[in-house]
């Protein structure tokens, strides 16, 4: 039996969220690792390229308590939850905090994991205003983690900047561009995003993505110490997604890395919380910093995973960036060798306007309503006569009367009982839970 | 080929661009030693001919080619506009046309600095915050000076690169702006911010009164907005459906007078002139049926016509019946002499 039990502050638990939103990056599925005084949430992509963690330390909880099951050697417990169902839950929560009656007070969270009970789950209870507590109760998978080594020892490059620097330098990027090349010249480092293509027609000239440059004085970071005219490239989109977070804890973000086709590590933290992302560098990308489209096709990501685009450069195609370290603790699966493609971006966080990761120009908005009007997706007011009261939030008794009930767990407790604790995730998809 | 200027006046080219934008993906850039001109002519909808003049935007500006100093290109609005919206907080901006690998670009580049925009209170102080309550960053004005830097180096250079095509003479030998008739109707145009939501309100309600399937996009016709004016200060937006029929009208606007020296043949043009006989029929107040020409055009594609109301420049409608409006639209402008204008090609479309 598993004790797992722990209380999160409102802000804490929206900061929560603002994590799991960052870690949806990576992985469908959220790892999460219990030790006696930290909680480590983590997500790998698919390549096997990104690895993000945020490790919670007792700072972070107002109260914390883990107890491992009696066989248990190492003193940990690991499983994976979907990240979708994570978020979802904690998700309300944040929108909540802007003062309405609703706002959540504390948040409980505990295992269910004990042999006398049909069912694992992890439950989270949400005590509101008015008395009212929310409990959701989602499924796990009992599985191993995997987590990516990276020996800071070995990283002779290291610089720390302000998150509100490096937000600023991101803001300049362009939306489309893939790469992201950081390099060290002149005392500038030079921030391009950029984007490696085949232009095979004329036409297609001008779809190219904006290549964006922004050299920072050296002077602008808090400290900096790294290699002259080494050019470390990285998916741009996760540099984003890493200091759009980053910023909404205004700290200082730290980048250790050693030489192309080693893997860098951003590392922040704040509060009790402790974030660490490591990203694999493309390897040999050389020392030209903007190659012609000719020769970035051999280099280019897109190629190696579709190299019929360009049957003339096929024979040098080659891995560019290389999966990780082995992970630590690969008890359970061993890692794929895999190109280094692109992890398939979820198309529904750019969509998704509460999420912290949309870029919202402050000077635009005055400008915007001269912007066409959007008669498709526009809300309109009308009448709904299908007395479906399951979307967004009604006043009605069937939300307030019970301490535990709310649309996600009806849906829950609707599974079929007695399904076995180590219930697949695949398993649960299609039962429209969060799919 | 050479092209190289400042750009003096960052947020108005922004606002520019995203005016186009709004209308069409590509616009043909036709830049000369007098005045830089915008073209964007999309497959439907309305076509627009801007012509600016150059210290309108730019500020030593070089443009120099085999072809009489005229440079044409094709620029992609969208990433123009992105690169543009970058420069909006910036100390200094300049463009140029270039190569790379073969490829056109015009790269801008843009210096900005930091001091300006973020505050460095922050950069001094982190870790230290008290928990718990996350957002009280204790803010040190002090701090700020501690930070031994001067603003000099602090500037950060950003360099967008656009990706544009060098269109040759020939091709676009063939392009001409629209010639249209004399106008029945000329009128300046109430606020735009008005107008625009008048018609997008029109518009709205003219979707949703169609047969279910205002969101699925089926037809690609938009509904039908009627513009109509008369000589005497009256502008009438109406749509009809249906079930509905809904007009606003404005009164007291004024129709400017004809200035003989741009109308054909003079003062005898301007007596023979179509808006000189218009004058003859209908009302201050709009009540007569008579005296009004009218347009009908589509009200999506009007609502992105509206879009250039963010340049709050002055405009001037004029209304040919039944077959097109023309807006033209003169950015405001502190100089005498020539002005910038937007030319709006608006057609008509038929009951």
């Amino acid at each position: 039996m598993v004790t797992l039990n722990f209380t999160l502050t409102p802000e804490a638990s929206g900061r929560l969220h603002d994590a799991l939103l960052s870690l949806s990056r990576f992985s469908d599925t959220v790892s999460i690792e219990a030790r006696k005084d930290t909680l480590t949430l983590s997500a790998l992509n698919s390549s096997k390229s990104g690895y993000s963690s945020f490790i919670l330390d007792e700072n972070y909880f107002s109260f914390y308590e883990f107890a491992p099951a009696n066989n248990n050697v190492d003193g940990r417990f690991t499983c994976s939850i979907l990240n979708k169902a994570l978020t979802s839950v904690f998700k309300s929560r944040a929108v909540d905090l802007k003062g309405r009656d609703t706002a959540i007070e504390k948040c409980d969270v505990s295992l269910q994991d004990r042999a006398d009970e049909a069912q694992c789950r992890f439950i989270i209870r949400m005590f509101c205003g008015h008395g009212v507590t929310k409990t959701y109760r989602l499924t796990y998978e009992a599985v191993e983690v995997m987590r990516a080594l990276f020996d800071r020892n070995t990283a002779n490059n290291r610089w720390t900047i302000h998150s509100k620097l490096l937000k600023e330098y991101v803001d300049y990027f362009g939306g489309k561009a893939e790469q992201l090349d950081i390099f060290f010249e002149d005392g500038k480092c030079t921030f391009i995003s950029f984007t490696e293509k085949i232009v095979n027609s004329k036409n297609q000239v001008l779809k190219h993505p904006l290549r964006t440059a922004v050299a920072a004085n050296v002077a602008d970071f808090t400290s900096f110490n790294a290699q002259e005219n080494m050019h470390i490239v990285i998916s741009v989109k996760d540099f984003k997604s890493i200091v759009a977070h980053a910023d909404t804890l205004d700290t200082t973000v730290g980048a250790y890395y050693s030489t192309p086709g080693r893997p860098l590590q951003f590392s922040y933290s704040k509060n009790g919380m402790h974030c660490h992302c490591t990203l694999m560098t493309v390897e040999d990308y050389g020392q030209t910093p903007a190659p012609s489209a000719a020769t970035t096709a051999v280099h280019s990501r897109t190629t190696s995973r579709a190299p019929t685009i360009a049957p003339a450069a096929v024979q040098n195609v080659r891995v560019v960036a290389k999966e990780m370290p082995p992970p630590a603790l690969p008890n359970t699966r061993k890692a794929e060798r895999k190109l280094g493609q692109k992890e398939p971006q979820s198309k529904d966080q750019e969509a998704d306007s509460d999420s912290l990761f949309v870029p919202q120009d402050r000077e635009d908005r005055e400008d915007r309503r001269w912007d066409p009007a959007d008669y498709d997706n526009e809300e309109t007011l009308g009448w709904d006569a299908s007395a479906n009261n399951e979307a967004g939030f009604h006043p009605t008794f069937r939300d307030s009367v019970s301490a535990s009930r709310s649309n996600t767990t009806e849906s829950t407790k609707s599974m079929p009982e007695g399904l076995p604790p180590t219930q697949r995730i695949s398993q649960i998809k299609g039962l429209g839970l969060f799919d | 080929m050479r092209f190289r200027a400042q750009i003096q006046n960052i947020n108005i080219f922004n606002k520019f661009v995203t005016s186009l934008a709004s209308l069409g993906p590509v616009a043909w850039v036709r830049l000369n030693g007098n005045e830089v001109r915008f073209t964007i002519i999309p497959d439907q909808g309305t076509q627009v001919w801007a012509v600016l003049t150059i210290d309108t935007i730019f500020d030593g500006y070089t443009v120099q080619s085999a072809a009489n100093n005229v440079i044409n290109l094709e620029v992609p609005l969208a990433s123009l506009q992105r690169a543009l919206r970058s420069a909006l907080q910036a100390t200094s901006a300049s463009i140029r046309l270039t190569k790379k690998d073969d490829i056109p670009i015009l790269s801008i580049t843009i210096v900005s600095s930091s001091l300006s925009s973020t505050p460095h209170t922050a950069l001094g102080a982190n870790n230290q915050f008290p928990n718990g309550d996350g957002n009280t960053a204790t803010q040190d004005t002090d701090g700020e000076m501690s930070i031994d830097l001067s603003g000099r180096e602090r500037e950060t250079i950003i360099t967008q690169e656009v990706p544009v095509k060098v269109l040759s003479p020939l091709a676009i030998e063939g392009i001409h702006e629209p010639r249209c008739r004399e106008p029945d109707v000329h009128i300046q145009l109430p606020p735009l911010i008005q107008l625009k939501s008048i018609s997008d309100r029109f518009t709205k309600l003219a979707l949703l009164s169609r047969p279910g399937n205002s969101t699925t996009g089926i037809t690609t016709m938009g509904p039908r907005l009627e513009l109509a004016a008369n000589m005497h200060g009256c502008l009438k937006i109406s749509i009809k459906t249906d079930a509905m029929n809904i007009s606003s009208v404005w009164t007291g606007l004024s129709n400017p007078e004809l200035d003989p020296g741009q109308v054909e043949g003079g003062e005898e043009g301007v007596r023979e002139h179509a808006s000189t006989r218009m004058k003859a029929l209908g009302d201050r107040e709009g009540r007569s049926e008579e005296g009004w020409s009218r347009v009908r055009i589509d009200g999506r594609d009007w609502g992105k016509v509206m879009s250039v109301g963010r340049l709050g420049g002055r405009v001037i409608a004029c209304f040919c019946n039944d077959h097109a409006l023309i807006l033209y639209v003169y950015l405001p402008n502190d100089a005498d002499g020539d002005e910038s204008v937007l030319t709006y090609y608006v057609s008509s479309y038929s009951e």
